[in-house]
């Protein structure tokens, strides 16, 4: 699904991702962790396109496609999908509007009609119940006044909507109470399937309690120190980011 | 204003002189207010507060009005709509009264009977007719000059005073029920070769009255009219105005305006101003806080494309004490447009317990547009509130890139993210047929209605 090789990033001229290589298989779940500062945030962007990334080196393929030769908005369209550290506010951009361009977008790329409006709904609502969301958000404008737990479940009901081929989840469990992140775990469960690569980006185990990982990272200076299966998260836990830092020093 | 301006002004005012309606304006006040203009010279771009304006229109405009010309048949009916001008749809509830370059239009008009409302059209029927039909009604008509038009922003209203061919007079009494609903219309056709369109609104809420105001300012699209437009509002104690306006003029257009209001004790003015049309618009507005407890809600949202001028100045007087104001301006500037707003606050003497708030936000779209939003403050009294937030910038890169990676094109999230600017105007728009309608018009002007289309 995603090959990353030997990727070389620099934000304002400092180099953020130093060489960072790694491969993500259709189906499986893959939790990229690490400490504050390691890169983890600069991959989750620089894959889904944002400006400000200078990329000096390396390739990430996408599907046998170049990735990086994409406009974020046809990586979007091509099944890319970014849950946002911080959502953004849009006021006057109702939720249910940006939900439907976004479906539109992606249906009018696969040569596809407009979605059905009635059907749109129902499918909204029934994910909308899914997390636990009020539909009176629906009519509000994007994030607007939303809590920050609020923010990050409509960054998961956008998920379920565009059902994406791969979806990068950028630290979606900070600042969600364990309420919240049963819920958000819920919700991103529900889209695990052979098709679909899920990347978690995370600072701590507790989220992979919740959606449990096929395989970990460990995200040291720019790139992978160590990779393992769900047990590394938990060694990671009991021992600290200093275990592995140390190690790659 | 050169001596050559000045002659043809005074030579122009001269030849129509006698052919205007003293039951308009008296031709006493029509020579004052000349007279006043030509001592004080007609605005300059290096005059403090018209610098934005553009002004030339001025030098080669026609000052005789349209409306003086035989531009009726013998029949006395006036010539019809030209095609691709539609008058918006009538709002539901609302009386409606449409003048055609500052004439009264009764073809195009739909009076409707409501408790405490009295709607005139100065200018009587020659046969004395109709000015039978309304000796009745009791209007007080300033009989001096606006106290505005001796401020230097606010001259043009003499203009529209020495040529003025009719006024739409308003007047409600009691305390109703349901706000009175008056809707005008205000259609431009002659180009200004042919001459100036002078619509006048005279505007009187006696005390505890209510109304609701939609003037609408509207001309063919590519119509290059000269529109000079005068508006007298008085708010009397505890009567509540809603005032929408909405200027749509024609493409090449000159429009300008001044809008002079005084609010009584406790009365409260909602004044909402959606500005699009025209290729060079001015409004300067000035509202006397003149009564303790009186209230303004003043928001304007201007949109500029290409060559457009959209230049608005707003002077609010707080003279009476416990006085509130708050103030929202949304604009955006893209091709080579200028869009400005100069919002000035002052706040006299005894005007203790002001409360003023200012958001003035302008939107820069086009590499070569400009904005300018300008807060102003002159405080003489301690005990005053006053918060004002001004900036003026590009999209922001963070909304576009989250609706980017949401699949979306870079245009229509451009257009979006606009559209979300000026909701912050547009959302307060109390009746939702007209909200839609100016939704509508918006996204129209945006130039997307079929990616805006589901938001209406």
């Amino acid at each position: 699904m995603l090959k990353i090789e030997n990727l070389h990033v620099k934000v304002d001229g400092k180099e953020i991702l130093k060489g960072l290589t790694l491969a993500i298989p259709t189906g499986e779940v893959h939790a990229v962790m690490g400490p504050n500062g390691s890169g983890k945030s600069t991959l989750a962007n620089v894959l889904a396109g944002r400006p400000g990334y200078e990329i000096t080196a390396g390739s990430v393929t996408f599907q046998g496609r170049d990735l990086l030769g994409l406009a974020p908005e046809e990586r979007a369209r091509e099944g890319v999908f970014l849950g946002f550290q911080y959502p953004v506010e849009i006021p006057g951009v109702n939720n249910v509007y940006l939900l439907k361009a976004a479906v539109n977008a992606a249906r009018k790329h696969r040569g596809l009609e407009e979605v059905d409006a009635f059907e749109f709904l129902t499918l909204v609502r029934e994910k909308m119940r899914l997390m636990r969301m009020e539909e009176s958000m629906l009519s509000r404008g994007v994030n607007e006044g939303f809590s920050g737990g609020e923010k990050k479940r409509n960054e998961i009901l956008q998920m379920l909507v565009l059902e994406p081929r791969l979806a990068i989840l950028d630290e979606t469990d900070s600042g969600l109470d364990i309420d919240a992140l049963k819920i958000v775990a819920h919700g991103v469960n529900t889209l695990r399937s052979p098709e679909r690569s899920l990347v978690l980006v995370t600072h701590y185990q507790r989220l992979l309690d919740y959606i449990v990982p096929d395989h970990v990272h460990v995200l040291v200076r720019g790139r992978i120190a160590r990779s393992g299966d769900k047990s590394l998260a938990l060694e990671l836990e009991r021992r600290g980011y200093d275990w592995v830092t140390g190690e790659a020093a | 204003m050169t001596e050559a301006l000045c002659k043809r002004l005074l030579d122009e005012y001269a030849a129509v002189r006698d052919s205007l309606p003293a039951d308009v304006v008296s031709p006493e006040r029509r020579q004052e207010a000349i007279d006043a203009l030509a001592a004080r010279g007609l605005p300059v771009t290096r005059d403090e507060n018209w610098r934005y304006t553009n002004l030339r229109p001025l030098e080669r405009a026609r000052f005789a009005p349209a409306a003086a010309a035989p531009a009726r048949g013998a029949s006395g009916t006036p010539p019809p709509l030209p095609s691709g001008l539609d008058l918006p749809a009538g709002l539901g509830g609302f009386a409606r009264y449409t003048f055609v370059d500052g004439a009264y239009a009764p073809e195009l008009s739909s009076p409707r009977e409501q408790a405490g409302l009295t709607v005139r059209h100065l200018r009587q029927a020659p046969d004395g007719a109709a000015a039978q039909a309304h000796s009745a009604a009791v209007l007080r008509l300033p009989r001096a000059l606006p106290a505005s038009s001796g401020l230097p922003e606010a001259r043009l209203a003499l203009l529209n005073e020495a040529f003025a061919t009719d006024t739409a007079a308003i007047h409600v009494s009691g305390a109703a029920a349901a706000p009175a609903c008056v809707e005008l219309v205000f259609v431009a056709l002659a180009g200004a070769d042919k001459g100036a369109s002078y619509p006048r609104i005279e505007v009187s809420l006696d005390p505890a009255s209510r109304l609701i105001l939609v003037e609408r300012h509207v001309g063919a699209d590519a119509g290059a009219s000269f529109v000079n437009c005068s508006v007298n509002v008085d708010v009397g104690r505890g009567a509540h105005l809603t005032h929408y306006r909405l200027q749509r003029a024609g493409a090449r257009s000159t429009w300008l305006d001044t809008l002079s209001a005084a609010l009584a004790a406790d009365a409260r003015y909602g004044l909402l101003a959606v500005s699009t049309g025209g290729l060079s618009a001015r409004s300067t507005t000035h509202v006397q806080m003149a009564g303790a407890g009186a209230q303004l809600a003043l928001s304007v949202a201007a949109l500029g494309d290409r060559q457009q001028v959209q230049d608005h100045f707003a002077l609010v007087e707080h003279i009476a004490p416990r006085t509130r104001t708050e103030q929202t301006f949304r604009g955006i500037a893209s091709g080579r447009a200028r869009v400005a707003f100069n919002g000035k606050i002052a706040v006299r003497e005894a005007a203790a317990g002001t409360d003023s708030r200012q958001s003035l936000r302008g939107l820069l779209a086009g590499p070569e547009a400009e904005i300018d939003v300008r807060p102003q403050l002159e405080i003489y009294t301690d005990e005053v509130r006053c918060s004002h937030g001004a900036t003026a910038g590009k999209l922001d890169e963070d909304m576009l890139f989250y609706l980017l990676s949401r699949g979306l094109s870079p245009e229509v999230a451009q257009r979006l993210l606009k559209w979300a600017f000026l909701e912050d105007v547009v959302a307060k728009i109390e009746i939702p047929e007209l909200r839609r309608q100016i939704e509508h018009g918006l996204a129209g002007q945006m130039a997307d209605a079929a990616s805006l289309k589901e938001l209406l």
